[in-house]
């Protein structure tokens, strides 16, 4: 695979010694890792509040205790299993001398000394899966596109892209769409709060009639449309018309509602985006959140991408007839 | 009696395509899926322009443009296209069965209506 995009990655800093913040910042900025410092009275609520996490750099004596590394490690893990975490000890990087049931938790220990050596690690549970930057940056493109087909009269900031090993569901509508080909096959979820949507369709920014509005059923089909647009455009623009074989594999795809969370049967990390649809009309300003994954646990072979150049040059622009 | 029939799974597009339809003097009446589609055109065969999605649930568009001509026999009524899909493939079989023209979606309604009120007879 050529180009492949430099992507970023949040981490929750989760170390109580202020004299190892410098070296843990330096580690961060030179291994695309965004660093999110927390009080220890809130980890557990950042924790269920967030849901682009890439993993956790926790001390072993967090919380000036001694066993608070492994205490935390562990409540942590009981709850967000997905997210690999890191334990800086004082004196050893390896795990040998901690207890295998505590072990479970924890992905790699590192010191001070060896941060360098947890670079690898990264690599291998944070960003395994590399993503062609023509393929990046075409998604955040085509997805500007149909927002704004949908959602009239808003300014859209969007995030830089990111890598997630979170599986919890934002808000609570959620789109789920297949996306096959030669190169990829995984789906694309994007997922958003009922309310920020319904004061958009109060305030008449999208196709709904305002009045008709406040029915569940339209506000799923808002999203339902944006997520059909950029499925189509992403098909358009990535995919051929090569025949595939009929006899692909599948995996079930498990939801589990009480913790908003949704499995693919497999750990590969998620490409994310995040658009904030922003609306200050009216003397009061709205926001709605948009996540957009995408997960390729059924086949990623980004060596076999190819954007459709000749679709491309030849498209007739989207809106227009092409009269037969 | 409509004059154009636009069918789409998705509520929000029915809403779109149709409020900016009716903005512009047209009549419209609206069709859930291909299967539904035909029901409709079947009971009102004034409608002169069908505008349609390909994806749908119970029965696509493409299959739907078919039927009107092999099954309903109607042969005169304007079939166009709106969907996100943009393949070849796709676009030949719609040739095949006899559509107008084909639209990429998102909708752009004033690059497009004074060809639908002529297709609509307006």
């Amino acid at each position: 695979m050529n180009d492949a995009v430099d992507l970023v990655s949040k981490v929750l800093v989760l170390d109580s010694d202020p004299n190892c913040y410098e070296q843990i910042k330096t580690f961060c900025d030179a291994n695309h890792l965004v660093g999110l410092k927390v009080q220890p009275d809130n980890v557990m609520s950042v924790l269920r509040s967030n849901v682009d996490l890439g993993g956790i750099l926790l001390s072993e004596n967090y919380d000036g205790r001694p066993q608070g590394g492994l205490q935390m490690a562990n409540r942590i893990h009981s709850i967000r299993a997905e997210l690999p975490i890191f334990l800086r000890r004082e004196s050893s990087n390896t795990l040998d001398d901690i207890s295998p049931t505590d072990r479970k938790a924890i992905s790699a220990a590192y010191t001070l000394d060896t941060i360098a050596s947890l670079q690898n690690v990264i690599g291998e549970y944070i960003f395994s899966l590399s993503y062609p930057n023509v393929l990046v940056r075409g998604i955040t493109e085509i997805t500007l596109a149909a927002l704004q087909s949908q959602f009239k009269g808003l300014t859209v900031e969007v995030a830089a892209p990111y890598i997630v090993r979170d599986r919890l569901i934002y808000g609570e509508i959620f789109t789920l769409i297949p996306i096959e080909s030669s190169w990829c096959r995984g789906y694309m979820m994007l997922q958003t709060e009922e309310i920020a949507l319904l004061d958009l369709v109060k305030a008449d920014r999208t196709h709904i009639n305002p009045e008709e509005g406040f029915d569940f059923r339209n506000l799923n089909g808002v999203l339902g449309e944006v997520t059909n647009l950029v499925w189509g455009a992403f098909k358009n623009r990535y995919m051929s018309d090569t025949a595939r074989s009929a006899h692909l594999s599948q995996v079930p795809i498990v939801i589990n509602h009480l913790h908003r969370y949704i499995s693919f049967g497999s750990d590969n990390p998620q490409l994310c985006f995040k658009y904030t649809l922003v609306d200050t009309s009216g003397g009061q300003e709205r926001h709605l959140d948009i996540y957009q994954k995408f997960v390729f646990n059924l086949n990623w072979s980004p060596e076999d991408f190819t954007e459709n150049l000749t679709s491309v040059q030849d498209l007739v622009e989207s809106g227009e007839l092409d009269l037969f | 009696m409509a004059q154009i029939l636009v069918v789409d799974d998705s509520s929000t597009v029915r809403n779109e395509v149709g409020d900016f339809l009716k903005a512009n003097g047209l009549s419209v009446a609206f069709a859930v899926d291909g299967r539904d589609g035909l029901t409709k055109l079947k009971a009102d065969p004034a409608v002169k322009l069908v505008v349609c999605d390909v994806n749908m649930p119970n029965m696509d568009g493409l299959t739907m443009a078919e039927k009107v001509r092999s099954e309903l026999g109607n042969n005169s009524v304007n079939i166009i296209m709106l969907t996100t899909e943009n393949s070849p493939a796709m676009k030949e079989r719609g040739k095949a069965a006899g559509i107008k023209g084909w639209i990429v979606k998102p909708f752009k309604g004033d690059a497009v209506i004074a060809t639908f009120k002529k297709l609509a007879g307006a």
